[in-house]
């Protein structure tokens, strides 16, 4: 081990630290207990920092063509000199707050705050706090590099047990509520008083999760085995599947709750947005940075035919134009409409590519954002105010308004979006799409109209985002100019991203991930951008197949790969996709 | 490696000529530029033509015109840093915009303690001389920095992957602007001597505007000094042209590129202190507007040409200024100048449809 | 054969929908009879039969109160300022302002912070995540009032819980038609400053032509129109009707064009940096319009960023000034707001978020009943009664009154302020207004 890498990985563990710190993370979650009253949520970010930052500065390399293995004693200590040397390095820049003055410091970094200082001092004197900050860096450092020596069998499970002990001891304003609900008491579990998991509940949560973990690692693949078999030798047995999936969804709402389902429901409209700009992006190779267009265009469009009003100063207006039909017979119609402006949009700018297509995407998400927004349309679609009583496409007099009914809805129309998207990819036109990626010249010559292709993954793709929108004026029941920026269209392709360009099944993880975490995480609102911008440079980095990765794109990549000797050279790496919880010890890890 | 460079032979050779054989392309686009055609026509008329009261006076239009080109001197000294970078790296930055707001944020800490002090009157050239230098210390850091976590890893992936990352990128580093320095605006101290305006061509113009203007052709021409004659910018051709070839010539690819960043921080940095002085304001959000105006103006001028680059962002001031009160009060829309992104990004599209390189670009835009 | 995919798309949406149905409405029932069972055991109050039930607050357990404020993206000074106001308010319930937090009836107050997201879909799920927590009291917020209107107005009113706006002030959210039972705000009403700013404009400047511009906020758009109504009413003239993006910076343009038609006034009822950059560009351009602006620039940005620009600029707010309580405003509340928060008050509605946990408070502990062992009982639907009889209260906003749809600050008076006696740091923070008005809602449009 080269000690001036080990020292540079402390630095950077430590420069992570102080960006927690500065950012307002560390002073935020200062209060919030995790476990006990002794884990709270900044001191597991900063035991996290010292301890990915001995993990992955320990990680084994290639000398001469060999891989390197260490012993745990050597990468015990190693990863120790690392931690110590991050928690040196957080200890010397309270000391230097502390020399130079709080206030001015203050005065530029506003997340400076005594609450900082007295956390990172836990309340000692200066140079003591040096010390201990020094001591538990090398103790969790040490945690670290001695964890990576760890065989997989036991490193996997154990590391999985720990993520979902603190994922659970963040869900603390979820799970108690959700298990009030159907009549559990969660009081063993959750303290009243700290708010966070008891260590009893701690421990219970632990176990067992290490239990299943290591009961998957054991069966998992005999267990998929079979239900492969079973279903590919039985076509009873995939209905009874479906079947079992669908009543288990069904089941979601009443069994978690009104918060869950809500947080569901929502990631089930980007869900649906994402499987729609995931037919542009990921299957056809077109990047659209205004995908948000036809999200509006499908919320409003709705509205106005389904009889909503606009929302004004002095109460509600009739719009310009609108007509009163049922929620059912508008969608076709809407989806019929966003097809068409996708057609149109499409047209002009097919035969630019790349960064040009991006940009010019993205000024015309930029102008159905000022369209809605403006005084000119603002007799239609209501301008700065927005429109009210937009229809809760109630069946019967069965509203979807309502989080656990809203659900139902979501997950019908994401079934729909999926089928669709999935027989698509299968399809002719999949593997023309395919082609077309690949190398546009080529399928060109092979007599792939690539216009016609092109035009019909951009009308796909309106056609979904716009069922979306219309999901989102039934959930909320109103509609404003707000929920249809820019920052719209960068969530929607940081899912897809995330999840794996091309891949359904990463789509759904992707938003869950970016859109139900979050939701139910929701002291990290403030973060979330922040999050998302370090994910989708993180994953390009580090994993740009995705957290499941399309079979086949995976394969072109890893082609790629082999080709270009250093680009992505980490795709077989260990599945270091942390939790939300440190973003730069992602970038920098 | 040979992958990557390839296709944009290939496109040169085919033409997809497939394209102008489908007909509902061409259809669209007929009958898109007829219509567009027409109502330039009828909205420029029934504007210049409306009844004395309501209409515009000859110099209220000459108001505008001068606030267009002044706005364009900054659109253009932006575009400049997206320009060089893509046409180094045929990559888009898209976090320029947010190490120009970096460099003007750490700047205003500077700008601010002078401003207290009364340095910033007493002697403004010295003072302005160390609030440029710590912008552009800070923005070459980020830019730099940038490059090596955010892009040189990716150099050789796909063109998607590394815009995506920038765009993660600029994400990353405004919100991380936005934690470290708060949610506030702050105002941007400006030295007297700039204050006020100087009487050119016998109307008045902001004195800050002007240094704009100045400090803009001056850029443009070192910067084209730079990238024609010396020998770095002889390197940065080199691997403009082909990065594998250069590095068999002897040419530190890895250095190029960081000095192209290095560039494009400076410039950065420049353009950030001269935007903060001529609004007098700084915030985390004031990267993404004038980001994205300048991002469309090297687009739009012909993105990787310097020339380009001015023409656009010239180009862009003035049409953001005079398209909306012409084309569109004629038709009686209200609040015209709340469309100007709508009509800015319209030309954009004709432009791009009609010349896709941009207008002073290579007229070929399928690089993939 | 299209249509024949179409109906069978639509077939499974109908049958998955009768399933969701057939499972929802057993979960609803559940929910309700749990609750109720829940209330029954709950001290002297008969909390089962109430609507609402009771809130049981264990001994040496806080006491929760929500907020729900726009705290990220571009609004969030707004939020920021208020969540700094509602926690002062806590800080004040031990009679001092000195950072440390006092006791409601020996219970410790706390907040939990929600984003209104200054939007539809943020106040939609905030407000889920607060109102599925049975803790909660009562919220304060939102800071938008499109978070609120028909989103989390209805959200909370539909469980009993309050939610009390220190910043929403769109006439909407209190109109007779769109009233939920449970909202409530001390926030002014927009009707009332836009007439005050027109009387101000045409009656005491006697100007009567004027144009307006706004940002893509409502609260912007509102006021704006609100304005030129009682403007035009007057007898006045508007010359242009403009709209911006607030993170513009360059407005030259657009001010060339509002100077063609003349106008005696500018009225900009916007947020910094556009509303300083505004009045910094139109001081050049035409110098010899009246300049105002409205409370969303009323801050120390404005007159950093607009400089010399800002002087003779008139910006109109609720003018704390004249109630008794001026004095404690600005000796002892805007010092401990910088103490807990770091910088000067981003925005006004920190005063009314104050007030609005205070009026709160003073309900709670009229109709909180205390157990004898330290536990508390508050029926839901008696502290919606108490606060909505709000009658008198002097608070640093001024006297509130609440009525029946939720207006607690009926009288209001509005100062216009001219620059640089602005009350603010920065400006001069023992300026009077130039022109101070008190109206009511039924005196305006």
């Amino acid at each position: 081990m080269n000690p001036r890498r080990l020292i540079f990985a402390g630095l950077i563990g430590g420069i992570a630290v102080i960006y927690l710190g500065l950012v307002g993370l560390l002073a935020k979650f200062a209060e919030r207990n995790l476990i006990g009253e002794l884990v709270t949520g900044s001191r597991a970010m900063v035991a996290a920092a010292a301890f990915c930052a001995g993990y992955v500065a320990t990680r084994p390399r290639v000398v001469a063509g060999e891989l390197q293995r260490v012993d745990g004693a050597r990468a015990g200590a190693a990863g120790a000199l690392v931690g110590a040397t991050s928690g040196a390095l957080v200890g010397l820049s309270v000391v230097f707050v502390d020399w130079f003055g709080l206030d001015r410091i203050r005065d530029i970094f506003v997340g400076v705050s005594p609450d900082l200082l007295d956390f990172l001092s836990f309340g000692l004197s200066i140079w003591a706090a040096v010390g201990v900050l020094t001591v538990a860096g090398a103790i969790f450092g040490g945690l670290g590099g001695a964890f990576r020596s760890l065989d997989p069998a036991i490193r996997r499970p154990l590391g999985n047990a720990v993520v979902i002990t603190l994922l659970m001891a963040l869900l603390q304003r979820i799970v108690p509520v959700a298990m009030q609900e159907v009549g559990l008491d969660p009081d063993w579990l959750y303290s009243p008083v700290t708010g966070g998991l008891t260590w009893i509940g701690a421990a219970v949560v632990f176990l067992v999760s290490l239990g299943l973990s290591v009961a998957w690692m054991r069966r998992g693949d005999r267990v998929r085995a079979s239900v492969r078999t079973i279903t590919q030798e039985q076509p009873s047995a995939k209905v009874a599947a479906a079947a079992i999936v669908i009543g288990l969804l069904a089941l979601i709402p009443v069994l978690l709750g009104t918060v869950v389902s809500d947080v569901l429901g929502t990631a089930m409209i980007f869900l649906l947005l994402a499987i729609g700009l995931n037919i542009v992006v990921g299957y056809a190779g077109l990047l659209d940075l205004g995908y948000v267009a036809f999200f509006g265009f499908g919320a409003y469009t709705t509205a106005l035919l389904t009889g909503a009003t606009l929302n004004t100063t002095t109460g509600a207006a009739a719009p310009a134009i609108s007509l009163d039909l049922n929620f059912y017979v508008a969608i076709p119609i809407v989806v019929m409409l966003a097809a068409g402006a996708g057609v149109l949009i499409g047209a002009p700018v097919l035969r630019l590519r790349g960064d040009y297509l991006a940009i010019v995407t993205l000024g015309l998400g930029e102008m159905v954002s000022i369209l809605i927004t403006s005084n000119w349309l603002a007799p239609l679609v209501g301008g700065p105010q927005g429109m009210r009583d937009v229809t809760d496409a109630a069946i019967g007099g069965f509203g979807f308004r309502e989080p656990h009914h809203f659900f139902y809805l979501a997950l019908a129309f994401v079934a729909i979006a999926i089928f669709v998207s999935w027989r698509l990819a299968s399809s002719r036109i999949g593997r023309a799409w395919n082609a077309m990626r690949e190398d546009e010249q080529v399928a060109d010559a092979m007599g792939i109209s690539t216009t016609r292709f092109k035009l019909l993954a951009f009308a796909m793709g309106g056609a979904i985002g716009s069922l979306g929108g219309a999901l989102l004026g039934v959930k909320l029941g109103s509609l404003t100019p707000a929920s249809f920026e820019y920052i719209v269209s960068i969530t929607v392709l940081s899912i897809v991203i995330l999840g794996g360009m091309g891949s359904i099944p990463g789509v759904v993880v992707g938003a869950l991930v970016l859109i139900g975490l979050p939701g139910l995480l929701r002291e990290f609102e403030e973060y979330r951008q922040l999050i998302y911008g370090a994910v989708l440079v993180a994953i390009m980095i580090l994993r740009p197949q995705g957290l499941i990765p399309n079979v086949r794109r995976s394969r072109e990549l890893h082609e790629e790969d082999r080709a270009q000797d250093k680009w992505a050279s980490d795709l077989s790496g260990d599945e270091d996709v942390a939790a939300p919880l440190t973003p730069l010890g992602e970038g920098a890890g | 490696m040979a992958n990557a460079t390839t296709p944009a032979r290939r496109t040169t050779a085919v033409r997809m000529s497939a394209l102008e054989r489908l007909p509902i392309r061409r259809i669209i686009l007929t009958v898109l530029s007829v219509a567009i055609a027409a109502f330039v026509i009828v909205g420029s008329y029934k504007t210049l033509t409306l009844p004395a009261g309501e209409a515009y006076t000859w110099d209220t239009w000459r108001g505008i015109i001068v606030r267009g080109v002044s706005q364009g001197a900054i659109f253009a000294l932006i575009a400049l840093g997206y320009t060089l970078v893509y046409g180094i790296l045929r990559m888009i930055n898209f976090a320029h915009g947010e190490v120009f707001m970096m460099g003007a944020f750490t700047s205003f800490f500077f700008a601010d303690a002078y401003a207290k002090s009364g340095f910033l009157n007493r002697s403004p050239v010295t003072a302005l001389l160390i609030i440029f230098a710590v912008a552009v210390a800070t923005s070459v850091g980020v830019a730099v920095l940038l490059e090596r976590v955010a892009y040189r890893p990716l150099r050789n992936a796909p063109r998607l992957v590394p815009l995506i990352t920038a765009i993660g990128a600029s994400l990353f580093l405004q919100q991380t602007a936005r934690g470290f320095f708060g949610t506030n605006t702050q105002g941007y101290p400006r030295p007297e001597v700039l204050d006020g305006t100087w009487t050119i061509l016998g109307f008045p113009v902001d004195r800050i505007r002007v240094v704009v203007l100045v400090v803009s052709l001056i850029s443009m021409g070192i910067l084209q000094y730079i990238v024609a004659r010396t020998k770095t910018g002889k390197s940065m051709r080199a691997v403009a042209e082909d990065q594998e070839i250069a590095s068999l010539m002897g040419i530190d690819v890895n250095r190029v590129v960081v000095k192209t960043f290095v560039i494009g921080g400076i410039l950065a940095g420049i353009a950030g202190v001269l935007f903060a002085l001529t609004f007098e304001s700084v915030n985390f959000f004031m990267g993404v507007r004038p980001g994205i105006s300048a991002f469309t103006a090297a687009v739009l001028g012909g993105i990787g040409s310097i020339g380009g680059a001015a023409l656009g962002g010239f180009t862009l001031g003035v049409l953001q200024a005079v398209g909306p009160p012409l084309l569109l009060t004629g038709f009686n829309v209200p609040s015209p100048f709340q469309l100007e992104d709508v009509v800015t990004f319209s030309v954009l599209v004709l432009v791009l449809i009609f010349r896709p390189g941009g207008l002073l670009g290579s007229g070929e835009a399928e690089k993939v | 054969m299209k249509h024949r995919r179409v109906l069978r798309l639509l077939a499974l949406v109908a049958v998955l929908s009768l399933v969701g149905a057939a499972c929802s409405n057993d979960d609803t029932g559940g929910e309700e009879t749990g609750g109720a069972t829940g209330g029954a055991t709950g001290g002297a109050v008969d909390c089962a039969s109430v609507e609402f039930g009771c809130l049981e607050v264990a001994s040496g357990e806080p006491i929760t109160i929500g907020t729900l404020l726009a705290i990220s993206g571009d609004t969030a000074s707004l939020g920021l300022d208020s969540q700094a106001g509602a926690q002062l308010a806590i800080d004040y319930l031990d009679g001092t302002l000195d950072q440390v937090d006092g006791q409601l009836l020996g219970h410790d107050v706390q907040l939990q912070n929600e984003d209104d997201g200054c939007s539809a879909d943020g106040g939609q799920a905030g407000g889920q995540a607060l109102a599925a927590d049975p803790s909660i009291l009562a919220v304060i917020g939102t800071s938008c009032s499109s978070a609120a209107l028909g989103v989390a107005d209805k959200i909370f009113s539909d469980k009993g819980i309050l939610l009390i706006s220190p910043s929403n002030t769109n006439p909407g959210l209190t109109s007779e038609e769109a009233h939920q039972p449970f909202y409530l705000r001390t926030a002014h009403n927009d009707k009332i400053q836009g007439a005050i700013v027109s009387d101000f404009v045409y009656t005491e400047q006697g100007i009567t032509t004027a144009a307006t511009i706004n940002d893509e906020s409502p609260y912007a758009d509102g006021l704006a129109a609100a304005f030129r109504d009682n403007f035009e009413a007057a007898g006045g003239t508007i010359t242009a009707v403009e709209a911006i993006n607030s993170a513009d910076t360059d407005f030259g343009a657009l001010l060339e064009g509002i100077a063609n038609g003349n106008p005696g006034a500018l009225y900009f009822p916007d947020f910094n940096p556009a509303c300083a950059l505004i009045a910094q560009q139109a001081a050049d351009i035409m110098p010899d319009t009246l300049l105002i602006g409205s409370d969303g620039c009323l801050a120390t940005d404005f007159l950093e960023t607009a400089g010399d620009a800002a002087n003779g600029v008139f910006a109109s707010s609720p003018d704390l000034s004249v109630f008794a309580n001026g004095d404690f405003y600005k000796n002892e509340f805007i010092p401990a707001y910088k103490e807990l928060v770091g910088t000067d008050p981003t925005a006004v509605f920190h005063a009314h978020s104050f007030d609005a946990m205070n009026i709160l408070f003073d309900a709670v502990e009229s109709v909180a009943v205390d157990n004898g062992d330290g536990s508390l009982t508050i029926p839901r639907q008696a502290l919606r009664d108490a606060i909505f009889a709000t009658s008198g209260y002097q608070g640093i906003t001024g006297t509130i009154t609440c009525t029946e749809l939720g207006d607690c600050a009926t009288d209001v008076t509005i100062g216009v302020f001219e620059a640089p006696g602005w009350p603010v740091e920065g400006g001069e923070p023992d300026s009077a207004p130039v022109f101070s008005e008190t109206k009511s809602l039924d005196q305006v449009l």
